[in-house]
């Protein structure tokens, strides 16, 4: 959000045209293929550096599983420059803080900066991925770090376990089998070699996309990326993923034990990747089951027949072909299959009346406003422009999607509930205190 | 008009970007702020790059009203969306939904707030609605007890897990019988035995004009907003005696070390907190004290997180905080560790505290957590909905701009000599209050070496003043 602090800026701001706009956006790409998205906007004196690498768990096999979020953590412990702890020591004393995250797709490193910064933290950057130095002590100490987060995941939320469990039975070859997070028994004996190798394969400038906004200029951005990082050299593409899942043939269930007040539900149909034609469709469909108070699911099974205390789905971005998912708390002394007989009782209704103009309206005018939060800081403007670049093959797409959710007729939501709400194609989870009857 | 806009631009960007460079200080863009008749303050600011606005309210109905019926200020603050006077729970549900409009009503320890963001082009419909929660709420029965068992069962699930509840453990443990200590969701026989009579009251006695404050930041002109606002809440009755505010009265400070054992039979790992009383928001140092926190315990390379995570590999994480309230606060150290490393990871958090009275703070690590907290200070009130909120907050604790624009000065001004001062005075050094959420077999004899234990269960009901 934009700070008028200028009479003149006032002006312009008045006039509505301080907007974004995808032409707001300023691409270049290095000789070694590293590609740069620029955003300038000076509204607080702050930048930040997205870095997105193609790589996460669905790049990993079992024996090694895990290891894309190890080394998420690996790449903060040191460097040829800037040796163990003066990454965070160095960015720390400059006025810049950062995290990173790791999904089954991506591994993103996200730094938070005063613009004035801006220069020492392209040289940090620039260090770790031209020469990370692995070191076996930080890898003894890291390795607990990451069983700490395993552990602390499972003890705090009963949904972690059932998802793991769900997402191994509803993909039998595919990498979306194990968790991001890793096999503890993998997690216990990654190698020096496994790492190193990962580091080759996967962090070249080739493989990563940047994104850069806030109170600095592209030519600033430019020189910098060409002093640091240009003269890291490319590497060779790094292994395509070949595994395809075979499609479900049968309906396949799951039952977890854990002590909890009431079970925990989760139904998982295999959708599409977010570069098919349907995601828009289902992606309103998810809205619709569950967006609001209003939506299907939270009026009928929370709100009206009083069968769940929560009730969500979820449909996110992937490069392979992943999961649509329904997570439902059932209420006290509700029977699970009541729960889970109720939510496929909804999706009939879908599936034979399809949904009504006014709902399908409700979520294009909250698509709307979902844009515009994502466009209301300078970090959702970088997470979310990267985001559609690496998911969607272009930034453009994220300026689009607007329009492009505006297209979806009520015919196409209903359509791809009868092509993928078919029992054949769903994963069903129970997680419950007493397992045996 | 093309070529005139773009010289417009390019020349506020090279000021701009010059003041960037120069000095980042950051300021509070100008708002307006004004009182109605009735007492309701007023804040106003203008913010036009998204065509969006964002509503904050606060008013005197927290957790501290709660007497003995816990639970009642935040089950009364959901349910001011049970209905009013002009929109059945349904109607509301789906008249927000469909504009994409978000109104979440709350309650926390001290008051009860409303937070809100909206299309510009919608704020005559929400502000109505918004107004409508407010003065007009209807307390719908049957939406009442769905609310009230969803509740009760939503409290045996947060038992699931030991970060959802440690909070309430602590606070209990720490303030006793001080309003300070009430559970906000409630527990579980207090809550069975809440009516909607009791919310009609709890309404009726805390939601008023007169201590109250309303904030909207975004794409609007002032002067119609204040119109719009003053023809819209002018009608709210003010309240006909002085409010009372039961947190006033003095709070214990603890006498000696202290464990609360919270046994969960089925813990792999065990979340603590080593805790102590702390500042309330107006203290006079509360910008030197984060600073001085930010390097024990408030960012990646703090004391605690180096110690705990980095060098030790104890934990994913090791932090410490201030939390500040009216009249009043608390201090604690947060973390968690495997069964078989408690002992290990809290000798090592009580270490680090020793270390930083014996040590105190170095040049170069001041100059850092400087940097640091200044660096990281504009994101803070970067969107509509931050600077809203920011508003109710400086009304609620009684501070101005002036905390925002003179932050950075009030930051270099801190020295080496006032910072060893402020850890002296701040940061506790003995009667330390632990909980600790774990597998009670494992961990008692580890529990009993720091302080008296008292042990309760998980599953029983959290009991006020242990």
């Amino acid at each position: 959000m934009k700070k008028i602090i200028l009479p003149l800026f006032l002006m312009l701001a008045l006039t509505g045209q301080a907007q974004m706009k995808a032409d707001d956006v300023k691409t270049f790409t290095l000789k070694n293929g590293m590609k740069f998205l620029v955003v300038e906007d000076f509204s607080i004196p702050n930048a930040n550096m997205y870095l997105f690498y193609k790589v996460g768990s669905r790049n990993e096999y079992q024996g090694i599983t895990g290891l894309s979020h190890f080394f998420e953590h690996m790449m903060f412990n040191g460097a040829k420059k800037y040796g163990p702890k003066l990454f965070d020591q160095t960015m720390e004393f400059n006025g810049g803080a950062n995290n990173a995250y790791t999904t089954e797709n991506v591994t993103v490193y996200t730094d938070w900066f005063p613009a004035s910064a801006s220069e020492i933290i392209f040289d940090m950057e620039a260090d770790r991925i031209a020469s990370l130095s692995i070191d076996p002590k930080m890898v003894e100490s890291e390795r607990g770090v990451v069983l700490s987060e395993r552990r602390t995941g499972l003890e705090n939320s009963p949904w972690r376990l059932l998802s793991q469990s769900v997402q191994a039975t509803a993909f039998q070859e595919h990498p979306y089998h194990w968790p991001v997070i890793g096999y503890e028994d993998d997690m216990k004996n990654w190698t020096q070699q496994d790492l190193e190798r990962y580091f080759k394969t996967y962090y070249a400038p080739n493989n990563c996309v940047v994104v850069v906004s806030g109170a600095i200029k592209v030519d600033q951005v430019k020189r910098f990326a060409e002093k640091y990082l240009e003269p890291i050299p490319a590497q060779l593409a790094p292994p395509l993923v070949h595994i395809v899942e075979p499609a479900q043939t049968g309906e396949r269930r799951i039952t977890v034990k854990k002590e909890v007040a009431t079970p925990y539900l989760m139904i998982a149909y295999h959708t599409p990747e977010s570069k098919n034609e349907d995601y828009y469709a289902l992606n309103i469909l998810s809205s619709v089951l569950s967006s609001g108070q209003s939506s299907r699911l939270y009026s009928a099974l929370v709100d009206k027949q009083q069968l769940a205390t929560q009730i969500q789905t979820d449909f996110g971005d992937s490069f392979d072909p992943n999961l649509f998912n329904f997570y439902a708390v059932a209420n006290k002394d509700v029977n699970e299959t009541d729960l889970e007989n109720a939510i496929y009782a909804e999706i009939e209704k879908i599936k034979t009346n399809g949904i009504s103009e006014t709902e399908l309206q409700k979520i294009k005018n909250q698509k709307l406003m979902e844009f515009y939060s994502q466009v209301e800081t300078i970090n959702g403007k970088s997470n979310n422009i990267g985001t559609y670049e690496v998911f969607f093959g272009d930034y453009k797409k994220m300026f689009n999607a607007p329009a492009n959710y505006n297209k979806i007729t009520v015919a196409d939501v209903q359509n791809v509930a009868k092509k993928y709400f078919v029992k054949s194609n769903r994963t069903v989870g129970i997680l419950k205190t007493n397992v045996e009857n | 008009m093309e070529p005139i806009k773009k010289t417009i631009l390019t020349t506020c960007l090279l000021v701009l970007t010059h003041i960037s460079l120069s000095a980042q200080s950051y300021k509070l863009p100008d708002y307006t702020t004004f009182k109605l008749s009735n007492g309701l303050t007023v804040y106003l600011m203008e913010q036009h790059d998204v065509p969006v606005i964002s509503a904050s309210a606060i008013l005197p109905a927290g957790a501290i009203y709660d007497n003995e019926k816990a639970g009642l200020a935040s089950l009364t603050a959901t349910a001011l969306k049970h209905g009013t006077k002009n929109f059945t729970k349904t109607k509301l549900d789906e008249e927000l939904d469909f504009i994409g409009a978000d109104v979440n009503t709350y309650a926390t320890k001290e008051y009860a707030g409303l937070s809100s963001n909206f299309a510009a082009k919608d704020k005559v419909k929400v502000l109505a609605i918004i107004k409508d929660l407010l003065l007009n709420p209807f307390f719908d029965s049957a939406e009442f007890n769905k609310e009230k068992s969803r509740l009760l069962v939503m409290l045996e699930q947060q038992k699931e897990s030991p970060r959802s509840v440690i909070g309430s453990y602590f606070d209990a443990f720490l303030y006793g019988n001080h309003p300070y200590g009430n559970v906000i969701s409630g527990i579980n026989s207090t809550v069975s035995k809440l009516t909607v009579e009791d919310l009609k009251n709890f309404y009726k006695t805390n939601y008023k004009p007169d201590n109250s404050a309303i904030s909207i930041v975004g794409d609007f002109n002032t002067k119609d907003m204040k119109a719009e606002l003053t023809s819209l809440f002018s009608t709210w009755e003010k309240s006909t005696k002085e409010k009372e505010n039961p947190a006033t009265k003095a709070i214990s400070i603890p006498t000696e070390n202290r464990v609360l054992l919270v046994n969960k039979n089925d813990a792999k790992e065990t979340t603590f907190y080593i805790g102590a009383p702390g500042i309330s928001r107006n203290n006079p140092d509360f910008v030197a004290i984060e600073v001085v926190n930010t390097l024990f315990g408030g960012r990646f390379t703090s004391m605690l997180n180096d110690e705990l995570r980095v060098n030790s590999g104890l934990t994913y994480g090791a932090s410490s905080r201030f939390s500040t309230l009216k009249n009043g606060g608390s201090f604690v150290i947060s973390t968690f560790t495997a069964n078989k490393t408690t002992e290990a990871a809290i000798d090592k958090a009580l270490e680090v505290m020793t270390k930083l009275h014996a040590n105190g703070l170095n040049e170069k690590s001041l100059a850092s957590a400087k940097n640091y907290v200044k660096g990281q200070f504009p994101p803070r009130y970067e969107t509509a909905g931050q600077l809203s909120g920011l508003m109710t907050q400086m009304f609620w604790y009684n501070f101005d701009k002036s905390f925002i624009d003179n932050f950075e000065k009030n930051v270099d001004g801190l020295d080496l000599v006032k910072a060893n001062q402020i850890i002296a005075k701040y940061f506790p050094k003995d009667k330390f209050q632990f909980i600790m959420v774990g597998q009670s077999a494992e961990i008692k004899k580890i529990a009993e070496k720091y302080g008296k234990v008292t042990e309760v269960d998980i599953k029983d009901e959290q009991k006020k003043a242990l």
